[in-house]
């Protein structure tokens, strides 16, 4: 681990009275990386990102931001973009993105500039003196990320980014990451929607209940499910028998269309081409294939159910002291 | 401290940039100057008012005049009074009003052969007898109830009162329409009782004439004050209560600061958490750094407050010099300079700061709670008593300033802002003004750290109104609540 880590949390657990909001989670970021921070609502991933940039503190555990504790000046090289939003509403667009830039450091001069620069770029210059008030939701959306864009930081932290963007604005904003992340900066964003994580991430760090449930590249998430490929037969064959002496099992599916579908479990190291194959070989009149491809969705839904599963039957930890308020 | 001066000048730019700021800065020097000139106002907007006397003869009806010709020596005679505190020769020109008061003269005439140079407005001849329109109290109703009029050189109008004076020894009857305005009844009460006491002297054998002589032969009194050196002059002069007059304004000034920009903070931060911006901005400045931001910003508010009344009320002052008398200027300089005493000012602007810090920080705290008006609303009722109250004991402290009570108040850190100023030209004893600043200080320490602590919890964990009154409620016994 060498100094300069942007973010690590080191078995942070965070109490909220007798609910234990986040359960000895740990994980690192590393420099120039994009990882998606994925959880249902309510797994604990705003309250992690709170302790990771000492919003608030870990009841046990640490946070540290570039090999060192959350302070000021490791905060100068993030840009935050919370869950809740909100701006001064009386502020200007110009006005509220230079005041954060000048907060995280920059001068005046540059944070005044800086801000024209990304109005400029983003075509809201033509609001950069109106009011927040009199903006559309999506265009303050729009000011607060450049606010957070606003100091070039070193690492973007964005909690839900996504939430109340339009498909053009989501779009919008996943061309944004890209070009932060090609500028140099290391990207950790929270999301519940698993298509811009899937399209954004290098690696994951996925959350339920509190509990890290997996940590690790987007191949090595799509290897905790078993895969599988779907095969149509004809004139009623029973591909479950004829598979039997094969390693591949088959289940026959309701029938949803004139076809007679198939699901065939893949066993390590074999794909849908050698089911079909063996499917051939067994003299099965082959009248559909579709290889079952590998979406972070079922990822998702199967550890997260897994987690929720054992949370269910584990029993209930004592509570440490909350924080003092 | 960069943060810190950024924070405060977003929040004060925020502030001065609102049509309310502008509002106030105008309108509070408006209101306090129409509610201080209000009662001047009201007596030279009295209207001329008519009454009768319905009697046999004009025995009764000599009495009321000769009553409200006392009334108006005794308005000129408190005018020589005054001058006299001012250092004038009291004696010397009450003489010579007293003896061109003998010789018939009018009350502004003797004032003017007294030798006071600007005199100030005499109660008019606000109430003119008239003859009766109508012989008995049932007949004058309409010209009483304004349903008929008599000539006046006003116009028509309707008959204020009209005084029935029975034969016998009955009640005389006050009768009007207007129970409001006490002021004829009560010049009717004291010339009846002149009447009577004339009647009885008459009767006795005793020449009424001996009252004025007993009058005449009365020695004054002359108000002296006790100073640390014997010798000079001792007499009490507008020098002497100058301090006293810069107490009771400072600390008018200071409660009226303090509570017009209280307000900001609290809605200030009913912004900040209703717009959900607290954890961007924590994670640019420290809690401590947003806290003494926002308390600088509202600070400076009420320092430009400061500066532009006190401008303001300069420029009007020299403005108006010309319009006013020597005597109104010697007393306002007076005021002045005694509010310019170190020993004065230096308490009052250490007052200010931490007085200030107490209820600013309090309105903060209690501010980072609520998500909306509504909820601040809750909780202005209290506020409303913790701000009222200084205002109470400081009306106490001006009539008395010595007063036990008031001793006692100061040493409670909430009011010692405004009850040590005004006690400052008691002179306390210097240990006594130390410990009561330092009670201050520490007071000021705990509310503000207790203050960072509830604004903690509602900033950072979103506690709120409701959370508090759940913990309250907790404390209850029989009203337990299972958390979480």
């Amino acid at each position: 681990m060498t100094a300069e880590t942007p973010l690590e949390l080191r078995n942070a657990t965070k109490w909220f009275g007798n609910f234990r909001a986040v359960d000895s989670l740990s994980f690192t970021v590393p420099q120039g990386s994009i990882i998606g921070f994925l959880g249902p609502n309510g797994a604990g991933k705003s309250t992690s990102l709170r302790m990771a940039l000492g919003v608030v503190s870990p009841d046990q555990g640490e946070a540290r931001l570039f090999g060192g504790p959350p302070d000021l000046k490791a905060l100068h090289r993030v840009g935050f973009l919370p869950e809740e939003r909100g701006l001064y509403k009386k502020m200007t667009p110009r006005g509220t993105i230079a005041y954060f830039a000048k907060l995280k450091g920059m001068s005046g001069a540059e944070a005044n500039s800086r801000a024209d620069e990304l109005l400029d770029m983003s075509g809201l210059e033509e609001f950069a003196r109106s009011r927040i008030s009199k903006l559309s939701k999506g265009m303050a959306q729009k000011v607060q990320i450049l606010s957070t864009l606003a100091h070039r930081p070193e690492l973007l932290i964005l909690d839900e980014p996504f939430s109340g963007l339009d498909p053009v604005n989501q779009q919008g904003l996943e061309d944004l990451i890209r070009e932060e992340h090609e500028r140099g900066a290391t990207i950790l964003f929270s999301t519940h929607v698993m298509e811009h994580a899937e399209r954004l991430c290098d690696s994951i760090v996925m959350m339920a209940r509190g509990k890290k449930v997996f940590d690790g590249t987007l191949d090595e998430a799509f290897k905790t499910l078993g895969r599988g490929a779907r095969i149509a037969v004809s004139d009623g064959f029973a591909l479950d028998s004829a598979l039997a002496s094969t390693p591949f099992s088959a289940v026959h599916e309701p029938m949803t269309d004139d076809q007679d579908w198939w699901r065939i479990t893949l066993p390590p190291g074999r794909d849908a081409q050698d089911a079909l194959r063996a499917a051939i070989e067994a003299g099965a009149p082959i009248a559909g294939f579709a290889p079952e491809e590998a979406r972070l969705r079922d990822v998702f839904v199967s550890l997260v159910s897994e987690a929720e599963a054992a949370e269910l039957e584990a029993p209930t930890p004592a509570p440490v002291p909350e924080e003092a308020a | 401290m960069r943060n810190v001066f950024l924070v405060a000048r977003r929040d004060y730019l925020g502030y001065v940039t609102a049509w309310g700021f502008w509002l106030g800065l105008f309108l509070t020097p408006v209101l306090l100057g129409v509610f201080s000139l209000a009662p001047a106002l009201a007596a030279s907007t009295t209207p001329t008012r008519y009454y009768t006397v319905i009697e046999s003869g004009t025995e009764f009806a000599d009495a009321l005049n000769e009553e409200f010709g006392r009334t108006r020596i005794a308005a000129a005679r408190a005018q020589i009074t005054a001058l006299g505190m001012m250092g004038q020769d009291e004696a010397a020109m009450g003489a010579r009003f007293d003896d061109a008061i003998e010789g018939g003269a009018s009350p502004e005439a003797a004032l003017k052969a007294a030798g006071v140079q600007n005199i100030a407005a005499l109660p008019q001849a606000a109430y003119i007898p008239v003859p009766p329109p109508a012989q008995t109290a049932d007949a004058l109703r309409p010209w009483l109830m304004g349903e008929r009029f008599i000539e006046t050189p006003d116009g028509p109008l309707p008959l204020f009162a009209a005084i029935i004076v029975p034969e016998d020894d009955e009640p005389i009857e006050y009768w009007s329409e207007n129970i409001t305005s006490g002021e004829l009844k009560a010049i009717t009460g004291r010339a009846a009782r002149a009447l009577a006491q004339e009647r009885i002297f008459e009767a006795r054998g005793i020449d009424p004439s001996i009252l004025q002589t007993i009058a005449d032969t009365t020695r004054p009194i002359e108000e002296r004050r006790a100073r640390p050196t014997s010798g000079g002059d001792n007499r009490v002069t507008i020098a002497d209560r100058a301090p006293y007059f810069a107490a009771i304004g400072m600390a008018f000034v200071l409660w009226t600061l303090i509570f017009s920009v209280v307000n900001y903070l609290l809605m200030g931060t009913i912004e900040e958490r209703s717009n959900k911006i607290f954890d961007t901005l924590l994670t640019s400045v420290r809690l401590p750094q947003l806290l003494a931001g926002k308390l600088l910003a509202v600070l400076a508010v009420s320092l430009t407050l400061m500066t532009f009344w006190g401008v303001g009320g300069s420029l009007v002052s020299i403005w108006a010099s010309s319009a006013i008398s020597g005597e109104a200027a010697s007393t306002i300089s007076a005021v002045v300079g005694a509010a310019l005493k170190p020993a004065i000012v230096g308490p009052a602007l250490l007052s200010f700061v931490l007085g200030y810090l107490m209820y600013g920080s309090i309105f903060l705290a209690l501010g980072s709670l609520c998500d909306t008006i509504q909820e601040a609303q809750t909780l202005m009722t209290p506020l409303l008593v913790l701000l009222m109250s200084p205002l109470i004991m400081f009306m106490v402290a001006a009539n008395d300033p010595t007063s036990p009570i008031v001793q006692v108040m100061s040493w409670i850190p909430l009011l010692t802002p405004f009850l040590l100023i005004l006690r400052m030209p008691t002179e306390p004893a210097l240990w006594e003004v130390v410990a009561q600043l330092g009670m201050m200080a520490a007071a000021t320490a705990l509310i503000l750290w207790l203050a960072a602590k509830v604004y903690r919890a509602g900033a950072v964990h979103g506690t709120g109104v409701s959370d508090v009154a759940n913990w309250f409620k907790r404390l209850v016994p029989g009203k337990k609540k299972a958390s979480g």
